[in-house]
């Protein structure tokens, strides 16, 4: 990851820098939404074609139904909902985005979400179509949804144990965290020549020698024979 | 033709079917207050080693009546445009309940795109759905412009407007010969892929590739239009009108084709938004949402167009609303063109970007509906959190909703008319 470190010079934008903190004129928006939801609003805060706030996971679906059926707001649409973990001590967030008609912005609602015990209500009894987002964040993220019909894995295998796209979980080829330290097979001449590349020594960290399941001293497969895949690398 | 009196008609095979539809919608467990019924048949049904099922909707799908049985669709079927396995419950002939499983495809490009920095982010999204690849390249540059603080100038904008709509009549062109094909209908694939390649070499002409063609940077594109491109842009607006209604002439006035689309997977605008169903399958439906007119991005509130909306609802008008919106891209295109600005294409920008903590949501209008990003940027290099909510995925859900009381065989057609592609799906 080193390159990305290196200073690189400043450049100045040709593009006209935006300004960031125009909002959009969102003014009878914001106003509805302090009246209907009173004290479930939290944090409001509004860019250029976004209006967002935080409310209480416990209380998404009350939330959303206001927001959905309220006359003055009829955001019918759910446009996304996706899961965001915010570190190992920090919290989970479920972020839905949501589409009106009446009013020139996207509606993000953020709901936290305790990373110790994280459920949160489902809303598949407002949207059908919540489901596969509901099924994809549990697959990935490990957020159970409350009344949730059908809260099974979507892309990983049934039997699949971990939440692949939580911040502790590490990708086995993660530069920073491998134990061949980001060396690719194309780097490493002696294994362009197809016919040798069993006799090229692997790269293993730490050395074989070293490792829990190192092989006994003159077992069998002790020098050259070692497998390329490593199996001291997180999973 | 003699006149056959209705006394003495053989009944139609199908019609017979439909009266058993609600019997049916019973069975498959759509109906709220019923109780599911059935014995739980395990998952050896399908070639899968037996587990206790995980939920009461897979206990519901894998429950056999008497007369019923599980078949698997897939993964390797030629026409689940991609691969994905459809675990379809028949009785006889006749759809009972559909359960798609996904993953099959799945790359986790969610989770590489957080180990990237944002300027090779745009070359991980390419893959995914890879009949809309501009589509895909848009709204993340829209996404990492917006956190950046950083305007494109006014011709990339164009550009990537002009290459967009360029993608979109492809993939809408595939999609008419996708669901003929379904259908058994050789002939307009191949049309098909006439009108797509040659697209496809304009578009190489200005992007350097063929099928992922990595075109958009995070402030601007990555080359001005060339000489050769232009000509051959040329060529293409000369020829495409007639090339697309040959094809049309070939497809729409089919008897077979229109027995087998009209009154088929017919989904109501209610349904429709409810199940999160976007783009032209929602504008079938007749609901005139569209990105490009309701948030309007890149340059489309200077571009004069309707959002096109058709009545039924069934396959017949998802396939009659992708062949208005050829029609519509064309127009779209030729405006682009006439209003194409002079000057730069691409904003001076640092080759590893790092935007000052925040988060950026972009959405457009792809072939297939909303596809969208939420990207979240912690003041690294890389992007914290990135979300892509691809359309075909979501749409998908209205499959086991639609396909109840069908023949298997419709299955596929009226899958085809929502156009999924599985680089999508899986993600």
């Amino acid at each position: 990851m080193a390159h990305l470190r290196r200073p690189r010079p400043a450049t100045h934008a040709l593009g006209r820098r935006r300004t960031l903190s125009t909002p959009v004129a969102a003014g009878a928006l914001v106003r509805s939404l302090t009246e209907r939801l009173g004290s479930d609003l939290g944090n409001l805060w509004t860019d250029e074609d976004t209006v967002e706030f935080t409310v209480d996971g416990a209380r998404n679906v009350e939330v959303l139904t206001t927001l959905r059926d309220d006359p003055d707001l009829e955001f019918f649409m759910l446009a996304d909902a996706a899961a965001v973990d915010y570190g190992t001590d920090a919290h989970f967030e479920v972020v839905y985005h949501l589409f009106s008609w009446k009013h020139p912005a996207w509606l993000r609602v953020r709901a936290r979400v305790d990373r110790a015990n994280p459920r949160v209500p489902t809303v598949t009894g407002l949207w059908e179509g919540a489901m596969f987002h509901e099924r994809e964040m549990f697959d990935m993220m490990g957020i159970i949804f409350d009344g949730n019909r059908d809260l099974r894995r979507i892309y990983m295998s049934p039997d699949y144990r971990s939440f692949p796209q939580r911040r502790d979980f590490v990708l086995p080829d993660d530069a920073a965290d491998s134990p061949a330290a980001g060396v690719n097979p194309l780097e490493r001449p002696e294994t362009w020549d197809l016919t040798r590349f069993n006799e090229a020594p692997a790269v293993t960290f730490p050395p074989s020698s070293e490792r829990d399941d190192a092989p006994a001293e003159g077992g069998e497969g002790g020098e050259g024979g070692e497998t390329l895949v490593d199996k001291s690398r997180p999973r | 033709m003699t006149k056959i009196d209705p006394e003495t008609r053989i009944p139609d095979p199908i019609e017979l079917d439909r009266l058993e539809e609600a019997r049916l919608r019973a069975a498959a467990g759509l109906v709220p207050a019923r109780a599911i019924g059935g014995e739980y048949a395990g998952f050896d049904q399908v070639g899968i080693p037996d587990r206790p099922p995980q939920t009461d909707r897979e206990r519901e799908v894998y429950s056999l009546e008497e007369g019923e049985m599980l078949v698997n669709m897939g993964p390797q079927h030629p026409s689940t445009h991609g691969v994905m396995r459809l675990v379809v419950k028949v009785r006889g002939e006749i759809v009972v309940d559909v359960d798609p499983v996904l993953g099959y495809l799945h790359r986790g490009i969610e989770k590489l795109c957080e180990n990237a920095t944002y300027t090779t982010v745009l070359t991980y999204v390419d893959p995914m759905d890879y009949l809309a690849t501009m589509h895909n390249e848009h709204a993340p540059a829209i996404a990492f412009e917006k956190l950046y603080g950083i305007e494109p100038p006014k011709r990339a904008e164009y550009i990537r407007a002009l290459v967009v709509e360029l993608n979109r009549i492809f993939s809408h062109g595939l999609m008419m010969g996708f669901l003929a094909l379904d259908m058994g209908g050789i002939t307009p694939i191949l049309y098909a892929f006439i009108n797509r390649d040659e697209i496809v070499d304009l578009l190489s002409s200005i992007s350097g590739q063929r099928m992922l063609f990595n075109f958009f940077r995070v402030g601007g594109v990555n080359f001005d239009t060339n000489d050769e491109f232009l000509s051959r842009l040329g060529t293409w607006r000369g020829n495409v009108l007639k090339n697309i209604e040959m094809n049309e002439r070939m497809i729409t006035d089919n008897e077979i084709f229109r027995a087998r689309t009209m009154n088929m997977g017919t989904l109501t605008g209610r349904d429709a938004i409810a199940l999160g169903v976007t783009g032209p399958n929602l504008r079938a439906s007749g609901v005139p949402f569209d990105v490009r007119k309701a948030h309007p991005y890149s340059i489309y509130n200077e571009l004069d167009f309707d959002v096109i909306t058709h009545e039924s609802g069934d396959s017949y008008a998802r396939y009659l609303q992708r062949i208005a919106e050829i029609k519509q891209s064309i127009h779209l295109i030729d405006q682009i063109i006439d209003k194409m600005p002079h000057g730069p294409v691409q904003a001076q920008v640092p080759g590893i970007i790092r935007p000052r903590p925040g988060r950026a949501y972009a959405a457009i209008e792809s072939p297939r509906g909303l596809y969208s990003v939420y990207s979240i940027s912690d003041g690294g290099p890389t992007p914290y959190r990135f979300r892509m909510r691809d359309p075909s995925f979501i749409s998908l859900q209205a499959i086991p909703k639609l396909m109840p009381g069908r023949l298997v065989a419709d299955t596929m057609a009226v899958m085809a008319s929502f156009d999924p592609v599985m680089g999508g799906v899986d993600k």
